[in-house]
C-alpha cells in the first residue's frame, strides 16, 4: 500500500489536490433535499489526472504522436527493450523514463538524436498526467512520431493512472512466473499489448510458456501478445511490426 | 494502491461541499469503489479515520459502495456480471473471455449526509 511507499507525497511537483477542478464543482449538482440533509457529489476521485490526461492528449493529437505508455514490475526488461527499440526502429521516437530516483535509465537509452528526459517521482510510485506534461517542457518533439513513457517499475499503482496515451503496453518477463497476470489482474485487464520479454531465458527458467499465454489470454483477452528478448533480438521485429501498424491504423499519428 | 491519497481527494471534496452550510457537521461518507479500481478497502478505511481527523467529517460514518464487475461479450452482444472474486470473465453463454469491462473500475465520492 502507498501509505508505506508515499504515493500521496507528490513531493516534486508540489500539487495542491484538487485545485484544478474545484471551479466545476461549484457547478455541479449537489443537492440538498429538506430531510436527511443528503448532498449527492458523484465526483471521480482522479478526476484531477483525468482533465490532465485529456489534456495531454489533446497535445498528442496536435504533434501526431503515438504514446505508449510501458508498465512492468521493476525488472522486467523496460528500458533494455527501448535502448534496442532506439537503435532497431526506424521511426524517430522520444522517450520519457520514470524512477524514483537517478538518471541512470535515461542514460542507458539515450542515443544520438533522441531526445530522452528523466522523470524523477521522490517517492511516488507511479506516473501520472501532469509529471508527463512537465516532463515534455524539457523535451524537443519537433519531429518525433513516436513517443514512449517508461513508468515507474510497479504493477499496481500505474493502473489507475491515464497518462493520455494511445496505447498501453504491460511486460512481463519470463523471469517472473506465468501467473503474474492471475495476480495482478487489474494492470493486465488495462493493457492493449502485454510483451513476453526476456525469452532467451525460458529455457534455463523452466518456463511454462503455454500456462503464460493461456492466464493472459483468460486475464487480458483484448490485449495483443509479442514474445520477444531485447537481447537475442528475438521477436523485435514483431514489436516494430506492431508500433508500424499503430502508426498507419492510427490518423492521430499520421504525418502531418 | 494509494489510499492516503485517495482519501485526500475525498476529503477536499467533503469539504467543498460541506462547508458554508446550515448544517455542516457531515455524519455519513458513500464513496463508490469498483471490484477493478484497485483500492483495498481495509486501507481505505483506516485512510478515512486518519484523513478525516480534524475535518468536518470526524467521526462520520464511513460507507463503500462495492460495484461489482460487469463485462460485456462482443460475440453474443450481451453484458453479463457475476464474475467477482475472479478475474478471469467468461461468457455464461459462449465461454469466450472478455476483457471489455463496462462497470467495476469506478472510484468516486458518491455523496455526504449532513447534521
Amino acid at each position: 500500500m502507498c501509505r508505506e511507499c508515499g504515493c500521496a507525497d507528490r513531493v516534486p511537483f508540489g500539487v495542491k489536490v484538487l485545485s484544478v477542478f474545484a471551479p466545476k464543482l461549484l457547478q455541479s449538482a449537489a443537492r440538498e433535499s429538506a430531510g436527511p440533509a443528503t448532498v449527492e457529489i458523484h465526483t471521480p476521485l482522479l478526476a484531477k489526472n483525468d482533465d490532465a490526461a485529456e489534456r495531454n492528449r489533446a497535445v498528442f493529437r496536435d504533434r501526431k504522436m503515438l504514446v505508449l505508455n510501458l508498465i512492468s514490475s521493476p525488472g522486467s526488461g523496460k528500458t533494455e527493450l527501448l535502448s534496442k527499440t532506439m537503435d532497431g526502429f526506424d521511426e524517430k521516437a522520444a522517450v520519457l523514463v520514470g524512477d524514483l530516483e537517478t538518471d541512470n535509465d535515461a542514460r542507458r537509452i539515450h542515443r544520438p538524436g533522441v531526445p530522452v528526459a528523466q522523470i524523477t517521482t521522490g517517492t511516488a510510485c507511479h506516473l501520472d498526467a501532469e509529471m508527463i506534461a512537465r516532463g515534455m517542457e524539457g523535451l524537443d518533439l519537433d519531429g518525433v512520431r513516436v513517443l514512449f513513457i517508461e513508468n515507474v517499475g510497479n504493477l499496481v499503482c500505474p493502473a489507475e493512472f491515464d497518462l493520455g496515451e494511445k496505447i498501453r503496453v504491460v511486460l512481463l518477463s519470463v523471469t517472473e512466473g506465468e501467473d503474474k497476470p492471475l495476480k495482478y489482474p487489474p494492470i493486465f485487464k488495462s493493457a492493449d499489448l502485454v510483451l513476453l520479454t526476456k525469452t532467451d531465458v525460458a529455457g534455463a527458467l523452466g518456463f511454462d510458456r503455454q500456462a503464460a499465454l493461456s492466464n493472459i489470454a483468460r486475464v487480458a483477452p483484448q490485449a495483443e501478445v509479442i514474445e520477444l528478448s531485447a537481447r537475442s533480438g528475438e521477436g523485435l521485429d514483431a514489436w516494430y511490426g506492431f508500433l508500424r501498424k499503430q502508426l498507419v491504423g492510427n490518423p492521430e499519428a499520421a504525418p502531418a | 494502491m494509494h489510499e492516503v491519497g485517495i482519501m485526500e481527494s475525498a476529503m477536499s471534496l467533503v469539504e467543498q461541499h460541506a462547508a458554508g452550510r446550515e448544517r455542516s457537521r457531515v455524519s455519513r461518507v458513500v464513496l463508490r469503489v469498483g471490484v477493478l479500481a484497485g483500492v483495498d478497502l481495509y486501507a481505505l478505511r483506516f485512510a478515512f479515520d486518519v484523513v478525516s481527523a480534524g475535518t468536518l467529517a470526524e467521526g462520520a460514518d464511513f460507507e463503500v459502495e462495492e460495484v461489482p464487475v460487469t463485462a460485456y461479450c462482443l460475440g453474443c452482444e450481451r453484458e453479463f456480471s457475476g464474475v467477482d472474486g475472479d478475474f478471469v470473465f467468461a461468457c455464461p453463454d459462449c465461454g469466450d473471455f472478455s476483457g471489455e469491462v463496462r462497470r467495476g473500475r469506478e472510484l468516486e465520492l458518491s455523496r455526504i449526509e449532513l447534521s
